[in-house]
């Protein structure tokens, strides 16, 4: 349904300023009667249980309305794809809504000889076109609506939206996913009397999903990278940004996929893909809500049990060759100009990753924020600036700086103003008061994310499926908040260097280039 | 598919019953200063899944009571919840644009953002800053054509020094002339990129069509903000008309008993002036009502289609307003379940997504149609498509299930209108300004069970008329799968130039 980039940090910094001054927290305040302090997000009441194929549980049970929130976590995403099969991951995304041999199955053996009979034809579309000569554009054709008629007669046989109607007649919200480069993430709420109804329905789909109306699915994803990315100048942009930052490594490639590797796509890699990837043992969920714990349990081990573990995906190696270089690249485009600046950082793993993460909440979190007084309010070269790290975690990746220029100043203005305060904050540490805020600000959105079910339970599946324990996210916030300004000095000089920039520009056609 | 309701025979699902008892009591609404009740009770019988082959236990929940208040003759709703130590709260303002003219326009658009940036009397715009991140306070400002809004959510152990500055910003803003400098061009840089979003674009053009020269149908050009129109000057002159003591409500919520609440607001409601006159009441809209294509040629591989015409549903106890709730989100606002979904992109592929719009504002007209995207070489396909689907449910009721599964949608989910203090606080709040009765989820909670599949049928029947619809598409249409002209005579549009003086576009 979506794609999206990590979430960890913008829950982490989902805020807008931040920094305590000791002077004005101290006064006459309520005195609050909070039963929950900051120093006990560590000690949340987590039950952690793995199933025997694996299957990791952490339930959080929560006071409050009686809702739940269902987050189930997969570490598999278009990392795993490789050049010529990109939007695989996030294709298996959108078939999971399809249905299985139960739901949504009215005369599953019909169903089968008819998913049989259209793939065959795909098959010869593919061969078709795969012809050193030209392909015939009527036997292209005449494939076509074959397949297109085939999947009509087996949507006759099948409600492929049955998934979805049982949610929603329960009175489910938010039922959605994403996929990243690295994650695939589910999710959905219930009312809490009925959280038994995602397990039958979880387990079932994990059981044996029906990848039914896969061809017309597949041009659901087409229209998806159309509004996405082709009509999009920011999501342009950011493809062509990728591509040059990364001509190696798939964080390089798109997760909603290439639009030729999509219309080649078969029923059989998605099939493929889904038995490698989503084994039980992959999987994170996370329970937040008004549960009884015990319940939880049981249900678990009632619907997963006889799902068998099975081999582990095959591992990703590949790394980006280190840049010796800046790139540059620049989108045409019949709109106004757009920035992107990268450096390359180390994965999230690297002891330098909080200082970085304090570096961007610096540079552009918040009015008073670096790039934003300097670009934004004082030499209005930009209307907006942002700083972010992405777009994975697990392996070298990017320090991304973001702007778009106000007119009539152009994107070389703008880079010019952001290397003055990249200069400034690479030859003398930050403020205390600086960092002092950005700390202020965690201890306030360490409370606010507490509020939510769902971005708890969001959090806490990231954490133990990407970095195998829950408690990494606060841990990770305890980092942050013991950064120095000396530290932020020091990985601003270590990766902010011009060897590993990548620059990417969007301009109209007929705009001059930048020299 | 197996429902577990049959309209036919009205046979009720038992957890829908013992909501609907429960909300009966809803329905009798406290008088003032007394707490809103709210209860569920269990019911012996529950409910389930068969499909599955799953009961589910009775949902056993007692909303907390919101507390109706009063300070200096403002009403206060109020709700003590001491889970985590933050406070909410809102103040929301009758009043916005909507209510003056067009040469309020710019103002009223800048007032919310200007409130935030501008700084106050006491502080320039660099220390409001400071000291707002240095506090870690959210705060919020926000306005429509008929009110304005903002919130502050605050640490409890910050909230005097949180509630302070946010009465500086509310009642003395400063309206610093370098930020309305800044505001001005960044919105000179959004109206000249403005048609570089394509949904965007046929948002904005499809308003100016079907409104022309009214509040709804207004959008800024470099006119507007001339500085010659919108300084500093005029943003006072707005507040001054606009934030009053006798237009406002308050809500309050989080970690503060309710003497802590009375202690703070005396103050600081006694500080808000009290306007002697009322605002004129907003002229209803002269809604476009003749069929019509409007093409808007851009060099896109995907099409924007949106079309609509006017409809006299309005916001009210009454059950068409609730029948054609359920209609539209049969029609296409109800996910991947509604019609337009499972026929556009289920069956068709033909888009990532399509929605229904039914829009039903209290005292006008107001619209009924449908929004999608999709590949060039398909839009008129999908166009027809969507009107097709339209004439459908004009002719033929709506299955019962449909209904079902909105209404059960409805009420089994209910609960999630409950999940934080603010969230409950802010809707009474809500409902105070929009002049809706303060029991409305309740009301809507019954009368949304009371809809028919023929009471569905009726409103459709008598509201939506495809062959009328005004429709505008954004795209190439060199690369359409048919000629745009087979939906009809072919009218290009031009978009708003950024210097077009601000008049009706359609009588230019």
């Amino acid at each position: 349904m979506n794609f999206s980039l990590s979430l960890i940090f913008p829950l982490l910094l989902g805020f807008q300023t931040a920094a305590p001054n000791p002077q004005a927290t101290c006064g006459p305040g309520i005195s609050g009667s909070s039963s929950l302090r900051m120093e006990d997000e560590s000690e949340l009441p987590v039950q952690r249980f793995i199933l025997p194929s694996g299957m990791r549980f952490l339930i959080l049970p929560r006071e409050g309305a009686p809702t739940v929130s269902f987050v189930v976590h997969y570490p598999v995403g278009s990392m795993q794809e490789v050049p010529g099969s990109t939007g695989l991951a996030h294709l298996v995304e959108h078939m999971l809504f399809k249905g299985s041999s139960t739901i949504g199955a009215r005369k599953p053996w019909e169903e089968a000889q008819l998913f049989a009979q259209m793939d065959a034809a795909q098959d010869s579309l593919l061969e078709e076109r795969g012809r050193t000569s030209r392909a015939n554009p009527v036997r292209v054709l005449e494939l076509q609506e074959r397949i297109r008629s085939l999947e009509g007669e087996a949507r006759s046989l099948a409600e492929s939206g049955e998934f979805d109607a049982i949610l929603s007649r329960n009175g489910a919200r938010n039922l959605n996913a994403t996929t990243s480069h690295e994650a695939t993430t589910y999710y959905v709420e219930l009312p809490a009397n009925r959280a038994e109804l995602w397990f039958a329905l979880e387990a079932d789909r994990l059981r044996d999903p029906v990848f039914r109306d896969f061809y017309s699915e597949r041009d659901v994803v087409m229209e998806e990278r159309r509004a996405r990315v082709e009509s999009s100048p920011g999501g342009l942009l950011n493809e062509a940004y990728l591509a040059a930052a990364f001509p190696v490594h798939p964080y390089g490639l798109p997760v909603v996929g290439l639009m030729n590797d999509l219309e080649l796509l078969t029923r059989g890699q998605v099939e493929n893909f889904y038995q490698t990837h989503y084994g039980p043992d992959q999987a994170v969920v996370a329970v937040v809500g008004q549960v009884e714990p015990d319940s939880i349990q049981a249900w678990a081990h009632r619907y997963f049990h006889d799902l068998g573990r099975r081999p582990p995906p095959p591992p990703k190696l590949v790394e980006e060759p280190h840049q010796r270089g800046r790139r540059s690249v620049e989108v045409s485009f019949d709109a106004e100009p757009q920035l992107r600046m990268g450096w390359k950082i180390p994965p999230e793993s690297h002891p330098d990753t909080p200082a970085l993460v304090m570096l961007s909440a610096i540079l552009s979190g918040g009015r008073t924020s670096q790039l934003h007084s300097t670009l934004v309010l004082e030499e209005r070269t930009a209307t907006s600036v942002g700083a972010s790290l992405g777009p994975g975690s697990r392996h070298t990746r990017l320090f991304t700086v973001g702007a778009t220029p106000r007119l009539p100043h152009t994107p070389a203005d703008v880079m010019a103003g952001v290397k003055q305060v990249l200069d400034k904050v690479r030859s003398e540490p930050v403020s205390v008061t600086e960092v002092e805020r950005v700390r202020l600000q965690l201890e306030a959105s360490r409370v606010r994310r507490l509020q939510s079910n769902f971005g708890l339970a969001l959090q806490l599946a990231e954490s133990e499926g990407s970095q195998g324990d829950w408690q990494e996210t606060f841990r990770f916030t305890d980092r942050l908040v013991a950064v120095t300004p000396e530290e932020i000095q020091a990985v601003a000089r270590r990766y902010l260097r011009e060897e590993t920039l990548t620059v990417a520009i969007l301009r109209r056609p007929q705009e001059p280039r930048t020299p | 598919m197996m429902s577990f309701r049959h309209r036919g025979l009205r046979a009720v699902p038992p957890t829908r019953w013992s909501i609907l008892m429960v909300t009966a009591v809803l329905a009798a609404v406290p008088g003032p200063g007394e707490a809103q009740q709210g209860t569920v009770t269990p019911h012996p019988v529950p409910a389930g899944e068969p499909a599955l082959g799953l009961t589910f236990p009775p949902l056993v929940f007692r909303p907390p009571p919101v507390e109706r208040r009063e300070v200096h003759g403002v009403p206060i709703r109020y709700l003590h919840d001491p889970t985590f130590p933050v406070v909410d709260m809102v103040v929301s303002v009758r009043g916005g644009y909507g209510h003056l003219g067009r040469e309020w326009y710019a103002a009223a658009t800048a007032l919310p953002t200007l409130l935030r940036t501008g700084g106050s009397t006491h502080r320039s715009p660099r220390e409001v800053d400071e000291v707002l991140e240095a506090l870690a306070l959210q705060l919020t400002f926000g306005s429509g054509g008929g009110s304005i809004s903002s919130s502050l959510n605050s640490l409890t152990r910050t909230l005097d020094e949180g509630l302070t500055i946010w009465q500086e910003l509310l009642l003395s803003p400063g309206f610093d002339s370098q930020e309305v400098d800044i505001w001005r061009g960044q919105q000179e840089d959004r109206i000249r990129r403005r048609v570089d979003d394509p949904t965007l674009l046929a948002f904005t053009e499809f308003n100016r069509i079907l409104y022309g020269d009214h509040s709804i149908g207004w959008e800024l050009t470099l006119a507007d903000i001339d500085a010659s129109r919108l300084h500093p000057g005029t943003l006072q002159d707005l507040h001054e008309r606009l934030f009053c003591r006798n237009r406002m409500a308050v809500g309050v919520s989080g970690d503060i008993t309710w003497e802590e609440v009375e202690e703070r607001l005396e103050p600081f409601l006694a500080a808000w002036p009290t306007c002697p006159d009322e605002l004129p009441e907003p002229s209803p809209p002269e809604i476009r009502r003749e069929a019509g294509v409007f093409l808007i040629p851009r060099d896109l591989p995907q099409t924007t289609v949106v079309m609509a015409h006017p409809t006299s549903v309005r916001l009210a106890d009454d059950p068409r307003f609730f029948a054609s709730r359920v209609a539209n989100a049969i029609l296409g606002a109800g996910g991947l379940s509604s019609r337009l979904m499972a026929r556009l992109r289920g069956e068709e592929g033909l888009t990532y997504g399509a929605s229904s719009l039914w829009t039903a504002p209290m005292r006008s007209d107001g619209l009924v149609g449908a929004i999608t995207s999709t590949r060039s070489s398909s839009t008129v396909a999908a166009t027809q498509l969507i009107l097709q689907v339209m004439a459908e449910m004009v002719d033929t009721p709506p299955e019962a299930h449909e209904v079902d599964r909105v209404v059960d949608e409805f009420i089994n989910g209910w609960v999630f209108n409950f999940e934080s203090a603010a969230q409950m606080v802010s809707r009474q709040v809500s409902y105070l300004t929009s002049e809706l009765p303060e029991d409305w989820l309740e009301r809507y909670l019954i009368r949304l069970g009371d809809v028919t599949p023929q009471a569905v049928h009726d409103v459709f029947r008598e509201e939506v008329r495809p062959e009328d619809m005004t429709i505008l598409l954004v795209g190439s249409p060199e690369n359409f799968d048919l000629p745009p002209e087979t939906l009809g005579p072919v009218h290009i549009w031009t978009p708003i130039s950024p210097h077009a003086p601000p008049v009706d576009p359609r009588h230019p």
